[in-house]
């Protein structure tokens, strides 16, 4: 495969790809059909700010959140019936189980790993250690500078440990399982080693001091912007939305077969961050996966991480095996 | 000597005795003829069940037709005279058989014309399964550690000064402007309260997501056998 020339790399000489938003297919059907899949991602979002901005505080609440983001996957998954991106990243039963199992992993399990070595509670210790209070002077900014700066620093703090998880072997390790999907689902993001899933939740968000009401508005951007990195559902998404936030077609060339193609678009919600630090790429992927498409079983993505580890460290520092002469 | 095929099977799929309804004396009779009352048990994650091949259609023509599904990635396949064994390994999620690990398929003669059996085996089946329990425990331990924690709050609580006082929240002069509902003023003692992310976990998601995959299972152990008999069928036929 010769490839496609973008800026000093050559991508796609290992797996086919599509570069360049001219070249992406559209939304094909009636007017009505490509009105919907062209405002939809736009529209989501401005009710959603609109919605948590004015809504009353005995509404503005978390269990309201965590409703409407239910309430927004199952639509989720209707649109991926309705209008897919590919046939070949078809929701299955066995991946619709797999994929919930990491869920709910991450909302069980995890969630207790993290009350007690979770970055909120180092963060906390910190403040106490140093006697520092929150940066209370965050809540007297405007509620949607809040929300932007809240996100924008978790984005900012997840590109680069992605860009890290990328570029440095002990980083990678955890985070190569989620990079063995083979489709992009509503629930795909949550797969993963825990080790991985543990790390990219990190954040400093618990320095800051925010209006309740700034941190349901940040979670509109994660729901209507980060949720769209792995989904099935093709979208002509407007040229502005692509500028700013990170699409489908980013994140699946990301996650293409192609390894040239997999060191781009680390940004989970502001590809422009991205674009700033010259790791964006316009394109999509339809094959993805590692090794060729190899699916891993569950019990491989749990223990993947450390068997791989183990394997490296016994060819660096293990003995070498001593040939012995045949007598 | 057992195929690499057979032997790469976690179990033998043989779910039919000998013709005349004899204990079947094969020393690779599955867990499941030895034990017929484990065939519920079993039941959780194997699939069986028969299809009438078209009448005319001969054993070859049916296993040729059928032959497709078994050249997928990861897919090894072996045929006898009538008989068809498959094992998968990282099968993508491609396959249309991805859900099954193993399994066999042999075509038998009746009187009424031959009949196509198979038994499959899916260990993403039995998974789903055990995620129910899984997260039965999880819940469990999840109110044994909150247990074990509130005696530590409450110590931890109960000497501490009562110094720290919530303080009120102003909303920018920009937001007050746009309409946007002042913050609730903190109310006595809401300084000790873990904020909104900050909860500690609760064991309600652990009961959600187990009654979320019983249900899953059912669907599944349904879907799945009439997926797979309409997929045979299908490819039978030619269609």
């Amino acid at each position: 495969m010769d490839g496609v020339r973008v800026g000093n790399r050559v991508v796609g000489t290992q797996s086919p790809v599509t570069i360049g938003w001219e070249n992406i297919p559209k939304v094909e059907g009636g007017p009505l059909k490509r009105l919907f899949f062209s405002w939809f991602q736009p529209a989501f979002l401005f009710a959603l700010l609109a919605f948590w901005y004015y809504a009353p505080n005995s509404i503005a609440t978390i269990s309201t959140a965590i409703w409407i983001g239910i309430v927004f996957r199952v639509l989720m998954l209707g649109l991926e019936w309705v209008n897919p991106r590919y046939a070949s990243w078809r929701l299955t039963w066995k991946e619709l189980v797999v994929d919930l199992f990491y869920v709910g992993f991450t909302y069980t399990l995890l969630r207790i790993v993290d009350s007690y070595i979770g970055s909120d509670v180092v963060v906390k210790a910190i403040q106490a250690h140093l006697h520092l209070g929150k940066f209370a002077w965050f809540t007297g900014l405007p509620l949607l500078v809040q929300a932007f700066a809240l996100t924008l620093i978790f984005d900012f703090g997840q590109y680069w440990m992605h860009r890290g998880m990328h570029n440095w072997y002990p980083l990678w390790l955890p985070h190569s399982v989620h990079h063995y999907i083979t489709q992009l689902n509503i629930n795909k993001g949550a797969v993963g080693n825990p080790v991985e899933l543990f790390l990219i939740g990190l954040g400093i968000g618990g320095f800051f001091d925010f209006v309740p009401r700034a941190f349901l508005l940040a979670g509109s951007f994660g729901l209507a912007v980060g949720t769209y990195q792995h989904i099935n559902v093709r979208f002509n998404s407007p040229k502005w939305w692509r500028f700013l936030f990170t699409t489908t077609e980013h994140h699946s060339l990301h996650h293409s077969q192609d390894y040239e193609s997999t060191r781009c678009n680390y940004a989970g919600s502001f590809i422009f961050i991205d674009r700033i630090f010259g790791t964006c790429i316009d394109g999509e992927a339809e094959l993805l996966g590692m090794e060729g498409g190899r699916r891993m079983t569950v019990r491989e993505q749990m223990t993947y991480p450390f068997t791989e580890g183990w394997k490296t460290l016994k060819e660096r520092f293990g003995r070498p095996s001593v040939a012995v002469p045949a007598e | 000597m057992t195929s690499p095929v057979r032997a790469a099977q976690p179990w033998s799929p043989q779910p039919w005795g000998p013709a005349d309804g004899s204990a079947s004396t094969n020393p690779d009779t599955s867990f499941a003829d030895k034990f017929p009352s484990m065939r519920l048990i079993t039941w959780i994650w194997h699939v069986r069940g028969s299809l009438a091949l078209a009448p005319g259609q001969s054993g070859n023509e049916a296993f040729g037709r059928l032959a497709p599904l078994f050249d997928e990635t990861g897919t090894s396949h072996e045929r006898t005279n009538d008989t068809l064994t498959f094992s998968k390994k990282d099968q993508p999620a491609q396959d249309k058989m991805s859900v099954f690990d193993s399994g066999a398929l042999r075509i038998e003669k009746g009187a009424a014309g031959s009949v196509l059996h198979y038994h499959l085996v899916s260990r993403a089946l039995l998974f789903c399964f055990l995620l129910v329990p899984l997260f039965l425990g999880i819940a469990q331990l999840t109110i044994a550690l909150g247990k074990l924690e509130k005696p530590a709050t409450e110590a931890v609580g109960a000497s501490k000064k009562p110094v720290e006082k919530a303080a009120a929240v102003q909303l920018n002069p920009i937001d007050k402007f746009l309409g946007a509902p002042a913050p609730d003023q903190p109310k006595k003692g809401d300084a000790d309260k873990p904020a909104g992310r900050n909860k500690k976990p609760s064991a309600t998601s652990a009961y959600v997501f187990a009654g979320l995959f019983a249900a899953l299972y059912v669907i599944g152990r349904i879907l799945e056998a009439w997926l797979v008999k309409r997929l045979f069928r299908k490819s039978l036929l030619g269609s």
